[in-house]
């Protein structure tokens, strides 16, 4: 990330100034943002490196930047496919309970978590209240960035969900869910976030612990290699060459989306993902009893561009 | 278990990383380990016992899964959904085949062997009253997406009914044995969806003149195969004695 480019450069025609958004943070922490101390431990940023405890507040500084055109972006980067994905991803959860002579209903209690703009809770209680004829279903929409949560409550201020008290916002990190109590949740549900947190296995083990026995763990995540060598070579020149270029001429902001590629390709594969998911405690479907290595737990999307990987709590 | 690791381990311990193989074949050492983990076949056991009422759905996994202390959303667990309802059934029965029938005496033919153990794979489906939901799991192994598994599935007891009658061959006719046992199988299996008859007395009869066919078609084909190899020998013999060097 070309941070050390000239920051006094402003753009006449778009009146922002080239990473102004980064800029903004530079001011604030002068001495320390630049040199990381020897005893501390770092981790990655796209293609930097950087102190732990600065990712979050670098990962804020990006979405806070990308928050008001973050459906158009996601629309050009992916070709509207991500609205496939995103679909699918909740289409094969299942959300809601069929309500039955027997039984009263009691609804499931969702926890999406990094999903601000509330893309995927939308979802959740269209599928649960129109497929499933539940009506009872809540999701708690969680961001550690406030941008991304007001861009959602936008979305949820004239939906229905909001008026029956079916949706509610909370700013937390993932990594530290002290607001919500343990064994409380029915489905965990973390799209397109998860590479951004500094301590993935930290957050994993959150999860595990507000999850209730039997409940679900799911995330919808971008995956750093395709299985075709042959796509995966043009995949990257996309990814690389288009993406950030798109940022710039639509967002002004080449930077973000250039964290973005770069954070995709640090991810960790699909069966090093499943494996930490499996180090948490979680059960992988799919995974036979006597399987030492992790075959199974995750469902490539389109080749392989992103993945999504379950787990369920052992009751 | 990479040899890095074992030379890695002091050798007072090593036993230890032993670990129970998973083995390909029948093992006299060695139990085979459980097909499914607890909480899966929690769920699926307690799912069975509603197929009967509910068919193999949706609907019947999340019953299963309320009534073994999971919850709704636990039936993520499957991504195959019914399928694996379908698969539970199939690998439950071909497991418990052996505790269900023995053949203490040495005097029964292999043949015979066999064909009672179809029949009692047959009962067993009876037996835990899948029978008239049968052909939906027919169609759900008929899907694209499950037709590996569902053929593995089959294979697997065709190769269990040979075993547990004693068949010892070790030429091609192994895999003859279990291709032609897997067709008869199958097909008695669809017989039996439409029996109404007492007990499945009609399916009895059904496998039996399966049976008969392959005795009589196999008999068929193999004596053709000898004459024409009779022939063939009494040609060359013949071009021989005619002077032609072959």
């Amino acid at each position: 990330m070309r941070l050390s480019a000239t920051p006094g450069w402003v753009c006449n025609d778009c009146r922002r100034s080239f990473a102004s958004s980064v800029r903004a943070q530079q001011q604030q922490q002068p001495a320390s943002s630049q040199h990381v101390r020897q005893d501390e431990k770092t981790t990655h940023f796209g293609f930097d490196t950087v102190a732990e405890n600065l990712k979050a507040s670098r990962v804020a500084a990006v979405f806070s930047s990308v928050a008001s055109n973050y459906d158009t972006m996601n629309d050009l980067m992916s070709l509207g496919i991500h609205r496939l994905w995103k679909d699918h991803f909740v289409r094969s959860l299942n959300p809601g309970i069929r309500p039955t002579a027997s039984a009263q209903p009691q609804g499931q209690k969702i926890l999406d978590i990094a999903g601000g703009t509330g893309d995927i809770a939308f979802r959740m209680l269209d599928h649960a209240t129109n497929i499933n004829r539940d009506t009872q279903t809540s999701v708690i929409v969680s961001d550690i960035n406030p941008e991304m949560l007001g861009e959602g409550r936008k979305r949820f201020s004239t939906s229905p969900y909001q008026a029956a008290g079916r949706v509610s916002f909370m700013e937390a990190n993932a990594e530290q869910l002290d607001q919500v109590e343990s064994s409380s949740i029915d489905l965990y549900t973390v799209a397109f976030g998860i590479r951004n947190f500094t301590h993935k296995q930290k957050a994993l083990e959150e999860a595990f612990r507000v999850l209730k026995p039997g409940g679900v763990f799911a995330c919808l995540e971008f995956a750093p290699n395709l299985n075709n060598l042959l796509m995966n070579a043009v995949y990257k020149r996309w990814s690389f060459g288009a993406i950030p270029l798109i940022g710039q001429i639509v967002a002004a902001d080449r930077d973000s989306y250039q964290y973005l590629v770069e954070s995709i390709e640090k991810f960790p594969s699909q069966q090093e993902f499943a494996g930490m998911i499996r180090q948490a405690g979680f059960l992988l479907p799919g995974q036979g009893p006597e399987d030492e290595g992790v075959k199974a737990g995750w469902e490539d999307l389109t080749m392989g561009i992103a993945a999504i990987h379950k787990g369920v709590k052992p009751a | 278990m990479a040899l890095r690791n074992v030379l890695r381990t002091p050798a007072s311990i090593r036993p230890l990383l032993l670990q129970p193989p998973r083995v390909l074949y029948h093992s006299y050492e060695h139990d085979i380990p459980p097909p499914y983990r607890d909480a899966e076949s929690a769920i699926l056991s307690s799912a069975i016992a509603h197929v009967p009422a509910l068919g193999f759905t949706q609907e019947t996994l999340t019953l299963g899964a309320k009534d073994a202390g999971y919850l709704d959303i636990s039936t993520n667990l499957f991504p195959k959904g019914a399928f694996e309802l379908v698969k539970y059934h199939l690998v439950t029965q071909r497991l418990a085949l052996k505790d269900r029938i023995q053949f203490p005496g040495e005097q029964t033919g292999v043949g015979r062997k066999v064909r009672s153990l179809v029949l009692e794979r047959l009962r067993a489906n009876a037996d835990a009253d899948v029978v008239r939901r049968w052909q939906e799991a027919l169609a759900l192994m008929s899907l694209a997406e499950n037709i590996p598994a569902s053929l593995r599935e089959l294979s697997a007891l065709s190769d269990e009914i040979w075993f547990l009658a004693g068949d010892v061959s070790v030429d091609t006719s192994w895999y003859t044995k279990r291709a032609s046992l897997s067709g008869i199988y199958a097909a008695t299996e669809v017989y039996q969806t439409t029996d109404q008859s007492t007990d499945f007395r009609d399916t009895e009869l059904f496998l039996d003149r399966r049976l008969e066919d392959l005795r009589v078609v196999g008999g068929a084909v193999g004596n053709t195969l000898q004459w024409v190899g009779f022939q063939g020998g009494a040609l060359v013999n013949l071009m021989r004695s005619k002077g032609v060097r072959i």
